[in-house]
């Protein structure tokens, strides 16, 4: 656990943090709103006194009543992670900025987000999926997928037993979405 | 009617066989006979008037009967040696350490369904792998494997060579571009470019050497390097040699400039849609090539059919068999007999836990290979031609085991660099190689 | 009867491919673009050509499908299709128990699967705050340095195999033979071995894997040298991998490139030293980097950090306590509500899980981080403007693994 390294971002990024610097284990954990993610990525990146050069992942996350996108950076300077969270995006038009700008090779991590999630990264050139088929239609990782449901949209739909057409009997909206608790 | 078919169905399968084969002999033969009374004398002017003619076709059929062997051979070969080098076993299945492996393969590739696929360019596509085939075995009608075993002794011998082994890029072309497939064009292409960039060095690289014999014929070519192994054209010539053999290497389409075919990035180049006995062709022509520039490689520089050193002594072993009267038959039949039983004794006698008849088997077994020891023996001193083919053999197989063991250690060049290879370095080199021997023969006269 | 029936319009649900009514052959329309980098990329200038590589192709290692845009021999431009291999991993984690996740990404990497298994495992053990014991630490890092040396080992042969030299494969395979028997001998399994738990490994070291291991790491280090003189000192080998595909330490950064790779740009970034995990902070070992940047380089940073692997198996052997190898937890694991981001240096890069963790005894949300899958974006840059065969060459020396690309 980095001690200076939270009370350097506690500082630096006073203004805009929404909770407190987290630190658990080797991770140091910051949210900032959707509109300061790029001026923090900037900030985080570009000052010397961070120097953040490293995106080690981007990934998103649903938490069942709104979306994230989190980073994971890394530094010279120190032996933690920094964990970048972005929360309070909408579900229903999940949208987000791109890092593509500093990161290139955040390209297809943030088309794996958009197969997933569906969240839509602005600045990003490629935006398109990567695993799933071009007409696919539903974003799996979404805790309110289904494959059944998904697939009698599907152009396959009906054909396969795997892809019949049906959902689980109970299912509704607000059974089936698993909600973090405390995430 | 039904009588007929009673008797046909009681006959026995050689039966059936006889009752059909009978009567065409019959038939056939004497027709024959009847022909030859009628025509025989015309039938005979024609060929002797005509020699060169039937000498040629009787010549390009037993290449072409000869390149099948051979091809089996070769492709055991690179199994067995790539094999050993990898640390594998390679094949042990068919035949004695799996020497039949290649031909089960060659039957095999038969058997497989002969597939055109819809939408290749039919006639080209039938016509490539015949190309590529006959390009390859017709060059093996200039190889001087012995002075008695030549098949056809051109004057301008190596200039037919060339010419028509160049021709076989024009098969591969075909196949390449009748495929409708990316891969097989890319092959194809690089094919070409491939074999056009080493003809110059390849031609230009053996021009030192007609200046040094004064003559295009390989016999001749041949006959200027008898003498001791100092005589060959690799001690006289070695930067051409160096040049010649990387410009086979190229030309045959093998390791590290494998190109045409590189599975990596092609797949199987100009041979991707071919499947059955036309892939056969391709995969056949490829090792019928190896052992031509191989002999061609042994001609030109190795020396040919001369021994590396001149025998000083040429024994007589002289047995006029007719003094044997009797004794002669005799002989034939007691000799396996007696010399068996002598062979076998020993191992009778010393190994004790071997039965009997294993021990008759292994005595008959070595004085088998004991009398045909004995009988090539003779035969090395006593036919000229033999010996000749013997040598011719040795080299050319040498030179096939280096193409196997470049094979199995080399990676592959890029097409950039096979290509600046050839321009930049082999042609400069084969043409300072043309102008060293022209001065060096200007002043030694 | 007519011949329209015999043939339908689709030949089958799956395939998107039409049919030329009146001809009997297939072609496939171009996609229509979804992204102004693949208008970019599907708009053809004149002579130029699409190749197709892949999903079955000799050498995509596994089934990778690279769109290649080629003037002659030139690479214009590339566009990898992934998703052939995708098994939806990170779904199936979601609805598995912490120790089913486990064995889930094992079969990732398949040629390293031990460092998939130490990633999630380290962020369940940072999910439930427990402490390893120290013999299963080191038992740990005995196992995934030897499987790292397996996976640079195969990277060798195959490396030497996508540029068309057909021995080093089976040269260097012999090492992996020996390692895999090893590894099945102490976890029962030769691939896939589901080894590590939730706070220590499935039992002790054994016998038959001591004996094994000792008899291997007296002569490891003298066969892996006579098997790289078949390819260091290639003429045509180092001719071919020399100034291709060079990637600088910026660029390096800025593409998130990780492990060998990135060393081989001049970033000496390596987890084991700067972010410490398990025991690696009191052995002994080297960061080898290079700067050159190029295959050569990322190549030889391999070899050299074959060698490394076997000096930390050497103390390893020579400093291992005695004590359990599993420390005291529930069988039913159900972490606090958190969030942990569990890291190993694997073969190829950084191998990170990060896990949600709502309090239930699954994962909420089990993110696999895989650096083949960001390394593969490389192959388009790095081709660019080089010939077809390169990109088999620059493809083997970034070393992806498809099935941890494609999930």
């Amino acid at each position: 656990m980095d001690r200076a390294l939270a009370r350097d971002l506690q500082e630096r990024f006073s203004d805009r943090l929404l909770v407190p610097v987290r630190q658990r284990h080797d991770e140091t954990e910051i949210r900032v709103s959707l509109a300061n993610a790029v001026d923090t990525l900037r900030a985080l990146h570009d000052e010397p006194a961070f120097g953040f050069e490293m995106l080690i992942d981007l990934c998103g996350v649903d938490t069942g009543d709104e979306m994230q996108v989190v980073y994971h950076l890394a530094a010279a300077r120190s032996a933690d992670w920094l964990r970048l969270i972005v929360p309070g995006i909408d579900r229903a038009a999940p949208r987000a900025p791109s890092a593509t700008f500093m990161w290139p090779g955040a390209e297809w991590m943030e088309r794996e987000a958009y197969d997933m999630f569906g969240i839509i990264f602005e600045g990003n050139r490629d935006l398109r999926r990567i695993y799933m088929p071009d007409d696919y239609q539903s974003h799996p990782l979404r805790k309110d997928f289904y494959l059944a449901d998904d697939a009698s949209r599907s152009p396959a739909a009906g054909v396969r037993n795997m892809e019949r057409a049906g959902t689980p009997r109970d299912a509704t909206a607000a059974t089936a979405v698993r909600r973090a608790k405390g995430a | 009617m039904s009588g007929l078919t009673t008797t046909w169905a009681r006959l026995t399968p050689a039966g059936r066989a006889l009752a059909v084969l009978l009567p065409i002999v019959v038939i056939g033969g004497a027709g024959t006979t009847a022909l030859l009374v009628a025509f025989g004398g015309a039938i005979g002017a024609t060929i002797g008037a005509n020699i060169p003619i039937v000498r040629f076709l009787a010549a390009s059929v037993i290449t072409f009967l000869i390149t099948v062997p051979t091809a089996f051979l070769l492709i055991y070969m690179e199994m067995k040696i790539i094999a050993l080098m990898n640390l594998r076993i390679g094949p042990d299945r068919v035949g004695p350490f799996g020497a039949v492996m290649s031909v089960v393969h060659g039957l095999k590739v038969l058997m497989k369904e002969d597939y055109t696929p819809p939408s290749v360019d039919v006639p080209v596509f039938t016509l490539a792998p015949v190309v590529v085939y006959t390009a390859s075995f017709m060059t093996l009608l200039v190889i001087p494997f012995a002075p008695a075993l030549t098949s056809m002794n051109l004057e301008l011998g190596l200039l037919y060579f060339f010419a028509v082994g160049g021709f076989g890029v024009v098969g591969l072309m075909m196949a390449g571009w009748s495929s409708f497939n990316k891969y097989s064009l890319l092959g194809g292409i690089r094919a070409a470019a491939q074999a056009i960039s080493y003809e110059i060095p390849l031609t230009l690289s053996v021009v030192g050497i007609v200046i040094l014999t004064g003559s295009l014929s390989l016999t001749a070519i041949v006959a200027a390097q008898s003498g001791s192994f100092l005589d060959w054209f690799i001690f006289r010539q070695p930067l051409a040699a160096i040049i010649f053999f990387i410009a086979i290497t190229a030309e045959s389409n093998r390791t590290p400039f494998d190109n045409t075919e590189a599975d990596q990035e092609i797949v199987a180049g100009f041979a991707t849609e071919y499947s059955g006995m036309r892939f056969g062709f391709f995969f056949f022509a490829e090792y019928v090539n190896v052992f031509i520039v191989s002999a061609l490689f042994s001609a030109v520089f190795l020396g040919g059919s001369h021994a590396p050193i001149n025998l000083p002594f040429h024994p007589e072993i002289n047995v006029d068999l007719g003094t044997l009267g009797i004794g002669l038959p005799l002989l034939a039949g007691l000799a396996p007999v007696v010399g068996t039983i002598l062979c076998a004794a020993p191992i009778w006698l010393f190994a004790p836990r071997v039965r009997t008849w294993q021990a008759l088997l292994g005595g008959f077994l070595i004085f088998g290979g004991l009398s045909t020891a004995a009988i090539g023996v003779w035969a090395v001193a006593m036919l000229p031609p033999v010996a000749d083919l013997l040598f011719f053999l040795l080299k050319t197989f040498t030179l096939v085991f280096i193409f196997v063991w470049m094979r199995g250690t080399l990676p592959r060049a890029r097409i950039d660099q096979l290509m600046g290879f050839a321009w930049k370095w082999l042609l400069p080199a084969s043409l300072l190689n043309i102008f060293a021997t022209a001065i060096a023969v200007l002043i030694t006269g | 009867m007519t011949t329209e029936t015999t043939r339908p319009t689709r030949p089958s649900l799956d395939d998107p491919r039409v049919a030329i009514p009146g001809s009997s052959s297939w072609y496939e329309p171009a996609p229509t673009p979804q992204t102004e980098r693949q208008a970019e990329f599907l708009n053809l200038r004149d002579g130029e050509m699409f190749i197709n590589m892949g999903p079955q192709h000799p050498s995509t290692h596994g089934v990778l499908r690279i769109i290649v845009k080629v003037n002659g021999e030139q690479v214009i431009d590339l566009d990898p299709v992934l998703g052939y291999l995708h098994r939806g991993v990170e779904k199936l984690c979601e609805n598995a128990d912490y120790h089913q996740a486990i064995c889930y990404t094992d079969p990732l990497e398949y040629v390293s699967s031990l460092f998939c298994e130490a990633a999630p495992v380290a962020a369940f053990e940072k999910l439930m705050d427990v402490e390893v014991p120290r013999r299963a630490q080191y038992i740990r890092v005995l196992t995934m340095e030897l499987n790292r040396i397996a996976s640079h080992t195969l990277f060798q042969g195959w490396m030497a195999l996508d540029l068309g030299g057909l021995t080093p494969i089976l040269w260097s395979f012999i090492e992996r033979d020996e390692i895999v028997d090893m590894l099945a001998a102490l976890t029962g399994q030769k691939l896939l071995y589901n080894y590590y738990r939730i706070g220590g490994v499935n039992g002790d070291l054994n016998h038959e894997f001591m004996s094994r291991l000792g008899a291997w790491m007296s002569r490891a280090a003298k066969h892996i040298d006579s098997n790289l003189g078949l390819m260091n000192e290639n003429e045509l080998f180092v001719r071919r991998t020399r100034d291709l595909g060079t990637l600088d330490a910026a660029t390096a950064l800025r593409m998130g490139v990780t492990g060998p790779n990135l060393r081989a740009s001049g970033v000496p970034f390596d987890l084991r030293r700067d972010r410490p995990y398990l025991v690696y902070p009191e052995l002994e070992f080297d960061v080898p980097t290079r700067t050159e940047g190029d295959a050569l380089a990322r190549y030889l940073v391999r070899i050299e950090e074959i060698k490394q692997s076997i000096r930390i198996i050497d103390q390893v052997l020579h400093e291992m306590p005695d004590g359990p190898v599993m420390a005291k937890l529930p069988r039913l694991i159900r972490p606090r509500p958190g969030r942990a981001f569990g890291a190993v240096e694997g073969p190829r890069g950084v191998y990170g899980v990060y896990a949600i963790s709502d309090g239930t005894d699954q994962p909420f949300r089990m993110r696999i981080h895989d650096p083949s899958f960001v390394h593969l974006q490389l192959v388009g840059p790095l081709t660019r403007g080089n010939l077809i065969a390169d990109t088999m060459a620059v493809m083997a020396s970034l070393d992806p693994v498809m099935g941890g690309v494609d999930k």
